[in-house]
């Protein structure tokens, strides 16, 4: 276990991996196989979005019945027609590559690829039982292609407009309500705090039809305003992490910064801030990646405003219209995914360590 | 309480009443694109052309497209009029999408006159009487859309089967005998073009339903809000009878259960996963090459990128054939506050443009004069010469009434029939005459609400 | 974990500032106290107070969208209307029967994942723990996508594995009323990051002195986790099923992408919320929206508080602290 990891955990002693006993060794490769074995089960659709994205329409009907990669049939062009190249079995037991000139159900006719000049070959049986020769073929365009048809510049830049300003909101309002709620002598504080948490549990449907009239009566459907402005009011989860944070933190600092006749405004700026980046990056991370995958509220505040839409709208609408080029489909799906995820491996200490923080000390 | 409730109404008709801001000097026009045809991405191109060049042409009165993917086009809209937020002019539209809106489009007739523009010089009276209605003249026409039938003549050859028949009342050979071209011989040729892996069709003993990598026939693209495009080569019908309640026709309830049959015993129509699937083109399966024959309107020639299939007659039911019709057109919503620019541009779609839009919707011009030009345009996309008298010809069995007629309650009701067709495609043990029941049942509820 | 911070409590902080000096002190630091509260105290009233009595109102309203000209107080016709309405009985029982299924998976697979995290013969821990926890990163759309073409009945990896592995024919997993609710499932055991880590988290805390204590007195493995670490994470488990139980309440998104906000295959996917969904947005009706949105607040609190008052039954907190 790397030291540097985010959970604070008993100290164990390292079991070391040569140990003698082969008893001991047997259960590490079991308990690591199996848990690899699930992991790749867990992860393998990645792996079917990446190979399909590289497809064709064709190789992806293909892929029905022959290889899961972008594979495609080999031809043999016989004057002048494109014939499909086939692994015959022959009746004297060999098995062929030959072109198939023309089908039928129950017998069918074809030519030698290497001797196109030759009687072409009567052959007895079910052309469709016979296999393929196919040839690798990757098409890296899908991604060329659904990039400029979906627009993802534009789906980007309204993504990152409002996934940014709404951090603004977040972190000031939520650390504004953290450090009264961690510092202040309010009366019936544990009560609000109590009734902040339990908006956790209220279902949204019973805002979201007075909000989304009373939006449309100002105007601002068709706008990003209903998907920014309600951050800058902070909301229950980030509250409750950035508050566990600041309670930690010694008052010390803060009482001597008071002395020093800073105001309460100047203490959480000069002193509580500083000492609280890590939490506070937890909370902008879970911010970019909420608003980055938040599909709801854009699809009805967006809705017949295609310009302003940001992504997971985007995809949505494109999808819908591209519902026959799969391949573009799982393209669209491995861009979508790509910020989020990349954002995640950059900083995964933080996330898994804000998510901890939420959870366990509930 | 009075008070309260005339506060809300009061703040809803401002709500009602706030419309996009504009300038002063040019008029924009937003024309909405989705509850017909029009939303596939090889139409995109010609409208956003079409836009451009009026743009061009009248720089004072600047329109903007908006184009909704058309299984979201009817709420999109919806929620766009409640919000004020209307556009001026939406279609292609048949008489389907427009149901969902009654009431709420413009007479156009005292801007024509303002215009100067005679629509009965340009079009049959008929045609233009089509669209007078109880709101006004609420159209012009623009296209027509009869259904008939697709076929891949190279299916037949795999199969060593005859073509269906070129035209209407011909009969059909099957195995060296002449016979009536109806349903029951339709099944019977699509059973044998319904293909397993192995190679065995759907009436060979060998044959592995779970196995199918070729289907005899479907109901092209007739799925979300399309329900009762599903009955109608049975013959025409109506969901509400003469005192408005909810009734099912006798020859759709055969409809239906041949709809059923056909998919989880005769094999030969794909189920809603089997249609779903990337062997069928993820929802578009006549293009995909692995279906021999559909019933589809003309404006499916939108979106067919290749050559190997022709048109031929749609089978009879009982001794009668019924082709299906759509007829599209553009309307501008009454809310409008520029009208007056909102039918000048649609003169513009539905007279110069129509020619470029329509090559592109598949529709066949409502203009007489324009209908060769249409199908020499067709004959230049799709060289393997199309029979095209079979497609006008279709226009002689329409369906009366419509399968598109509008419903009480429609988006409901609409609603509703989705939900039964999609069982039906989606369930193998399902009863259909006891979900028929349970639908006219629920229909009944929702005509009353 | 929980002892590493020091619990907060009223008394503590209140005598601390008592000391430091007279009244106006005290006055003035509350004023600081709302001033710094008042952001959330303003959004509390606009975005949550304030609409959740709009829609209490607007739920004995005749009120559509739709049909501006008809909106008028029409008292409890809303809430007598849930009896006729088939559908709202229909997306109840499609909510249910997706929980039964759903919620056992959701509370088992979280513990079971974060057992295997937390066996001492798991070589690479860092690398599992943050690939099993990735997927919960990836934007839900992307996901319904990407697990959309792994169930496809022909071209899906899932019906190819069944076929080649085990010779059997995959169900229509997307395309039949009964197979989409373990598709569903499926799909949402990428969501399981979360759950899984805080119980992790919370395992790691149990103190070892205990399993070691049980090993002396000869406990088996699966004795020490059910007599151990299960009690021990007590309180995690009780939040990961308050969490659920909400997330189940509020189940929407998946279904929407999946079957384009329709309900189908039939009105199997016509989850509770897409009913209301449909009835505000698609038919306008905000009235009796409003009211399907009532009665889930309804039910929400009700399962909530039915869950509180069984949890001292089975919940073990290791001192007073409780939370809330």
């Amino acid at each position: 276990m790397a030291s540097a990891s985010a959970t604070p955990q008993q100290q164990r002693p390292i079991p070391s991996f040569y140990q003698r006993d082969m008893r001991q060794f047997a259960l590490y490769a079991l308990v690591t196989l199996f848990t690899s074995m699930i992991l790749v089960a867990f992860l393998t659709p990645f792996a079917y979005m990446f190979l399909t994205s590289f497809k064709t329409k064709d190789q992806i009907v293909d892929s029905a019945t022959g290889s899961i990669l972008p594979v495609t049939n080999a031809t043999v062009t016989y004057e002048g027609e494109e014939l499909p190249l086939l692994i015959v079995d022959m009746p004297d037991g060999t098995q062929q590559e030959l072109a198939l000139l023309n089908g039928r159900r129950r017998d069918s006719t074809f030519v030698d690829p290497n001797n196109l000049d030759a009687e072409p070959i009567e052959w007895e049986g079910r052309w469709r039982t016979l296999k393929p020769v196919t040839v690798p073929e990757w098409h890296p365009e899908n991604y060329a292609e659904a990039w400029d048809i979906a627009n993802f510049p534009r789906l980007m830049f309204n993504t990152v407009a409002i996934a940014f300003v709404g951090l603004i909101g977040t972190l000031i309002s939520c650390v504004m309500v953290a450090y009264a709620f961690a510092r202040f002598p309010i009366p019936g504080k544990s009560l609000i705090f109590l009734v902040l948490i339990s908006t956790i549990i209220l279902p949204r449907q019973v805002m979201l039809v007075p909000l989304f009239a009373f939006f449309s009566f100002i105007g601002w459907t068709g706008t990003w305003l209903p998907l920014i402005v309600p951050h800058f009011f902070a909301n229950a989860y980030n509250v409750f992490l950035l508050r566990q944070y600041f309670l930690q933190l010694p008052k010390d600092l803060d009482e001597a910064a008071m002395m020093d006749g800073a105001n309460p405004v100047q203490i959480l700026l000069y002193v509580i801030v500083p000492q609280s980046w890590p939490v506070i990056i937890s909370v902008a991370l879970f911010h970019l990646v909420f608003a980055w995958n938040d599909y709801f509220e854009p699809l009805i505040y967006t809705l017949g405003n295609p310009n302003i839409q940001p992504i997971a709208v985007g995809i949505q609408q494109f999808n819908f219209r591209y519902s026959q080029q799969p391949q573009l489909i799982q393209a669209t799906a491995l861009l979508g995914m790509l910020v989020p995820v990349i954002l995640f491996f950059l900083a995964q200490r933080f996330f898994m360590r804000g998510v901890v923080i939420t959870g366990v000390e509930k | 309480m009075r008070k309260l409730s005339r506060s809300v109404f009061f703040i809803v008709l401002l709500l009602l009443s706030i419309a996009p801001a504009m300038a002063q000097d040019t008029v924009n026009l937003v024309w909405y694109v989705g509850l017909g045809t029009g939303g596939a991405p090889e139409q995109r191109e010609v409208q956003e052309q079409v836009v451009a060049d009026w743009n061009a042409a009248n720089p004072d009165i600047q329109v903007e497209i908006v184009i909704v993917d058309n299984a979201v086009a009817v709420e999109t809209l919806a929620t766009l009029i409640a919000t004020g937020e209307a556009p001026d002019i939406v279609g292609p539209v048949g008489n389907a999408g427009s149901a969902a809106f009654a009431g709420n489009f413009l007479d156009i007739e005292p801007h024509l006159e303002t215009l100067g523009y005679d629509a009965y010089a340009e079009f049959p009276a008929e045609a233009v009487d089509f669209y007078r209605t109880s709101e006004g003249l609420i159209g012009l026409p623009l296209a027509n859309f009869p259904a008939f039938l697709f076929y891949r003549p190279g299916l037949f050859d795999e199969a060593g089967l005859d073509y269906p028949p070129s035209a209407y009342g011909d009969p059909y050979m099957l195995e060296g005998e002449e016979v009536e071209w109806n349903i029951d011989t339709m099944s019977t040729v699509a059973q044998i073009l319904t293909v397993d892996e192995n190679g065995f069709d759907a009436t060979e003993d060998e044959f592995d339903a779970s196995g199918i990598i070729q289907w005899g026939f479907v109901n092209q693209w007739a799925g979300a809000g399309a329900m009762r495009q599903n009955a109608t080569l049975h013959g025409a019908g109506s969901l509400i009878d003469a005192d408005g309640n909810a009734q099912f026709p006798d020859n759709w309830r055969d409809a239906f259960q041949w709809f059923h049959d056909a998919q989880w015993s005769g094999y030969f129509m794909p189920n809603a996963a089997q249609e779903g699937s990337d062997l069928l083109a993820a929802g578009n399966p006549f293009a995909s090459g692995n279906v021999a024959m559909a019933q589809s309107h003309l404006w499916y020639t939108c979106c067919l990128e290749d050559t190997e299939w022709d048109a031929a007659a749609l089978p009879s039911y009982n001794g009668e054939i019924t082709a299906r019709l759509h007829a599209d057109t553009f309307r501008i919503l009454n809310s409008t506050e520029n009208p007056e620019a909102a039918v000048e541009f649609l003169t513009f779609l539905v007279g110069e443009a129509s020619l470029d839009l329509l090559s592109v919707y598949g529709g066949m011009p409502a203009r007489p004069d324009d209908q060769q030009a249409f199908f020499d345009g067709l004959d230049e996309r799709y060289t393997q010469g199309v029979n095209w008298d079979v497609v006008r010809d279709s226009l002689n069995y329409p369906d009366v009434p419509s399968h598109e007629e509008p419903l009480p309650n429609n988006n409901k009701a609409n609603d509703r029939l989705d939900s039964f067709l999609s069982l039906l495609r989606s369930e193998e043990s399902v009863d259909v005459q006891a979900e028929i029941d349970l639908l006219i049942a629920d229909l009944q509820a929702i005509y009353d609400e | 974990m929980q002892q590493a911070i020091p619990p907060p409590t009223e008394g503590t902080q209140r005598t601390k500032t008592k000391t430091k000096g007279s009244n106006d002190l005290i006055k003035q630091q509350r004023m600081w106290g709302w001033f710094f509260l008042s952001p959330w105290i303003i959004g509390f009233l606009a975005f949550t107070i304030v609409p959740m009595i709009a829609s209490l109102v607007f739920s004995f309203m005749e009120f559509n969208l739709a049909r501006p000209d008809e909106i008028q107080w029409i008292g409890l016709d809303n809430y007598r209307n849930l009896f006729n309405d088939p559908l709202f009985g229909v997306s109840l029982a499609v909510t249910f029967r997706f929980a039964i299924i759903s919620l056992p998976i959701g509370m088992i697979l979280p513990i079971a994942i974060a057992a295997l995290m937390n066996s001492e013969y798991l070589i690479g821990k860092r690398f599992f723990r943050t690939l099993f926890y990735m997927p919960y990163i990836v934007p839900i759309v992307s996901a319904v996508y990407i697990w959309q073409g792994m169930l496809g009945t022909e071209t899906g990896w899932l019906n190819r594995v069944l076929e080649w592995w085990f010779g059997v024919e995959g169900p229509r997993w997307l395309d039949s009323t009964t197979w989409i609710y373990p598709a569903l499932v499926i799909m949402g055991l990428w969501g399981i990051g979360n759950a899984y880590l805080i119980t992790l988290a919370s395992m790691q805390g149990v103190p070892t002195q205990l399993y070691e204590a049980a090993k002396v007195d000869g406990a088996t493995a699966l004795r020490r986790f059910y007599s151990i670490t299960l009690p021990m994470i007590s309180p995690v488990v009780f939040f990961n099923l308050i969490l659920s139980v909400i997330g189940l309440l509020r189940y929407f998104e998946v279904p929407f992408i999946l079957k384009s906000g329709t309900g189908q295959p039939g009105q199997s996917t016509l989850f509770y919320n897409i009913h209301f969904y449909k009835t505000t947005f698609v038919f306008l009706d905000m009235g009796y929206g409003s009211t399907l949105a009532w009665v889930l607040f309804a039910i929400t609190m009700v399962l909530t508080i039915l869950l509180f008052a069984t949890a001292r039954y089975w919940v073990y907190y290791a001192s007073e602290e409780n939370v809330f």
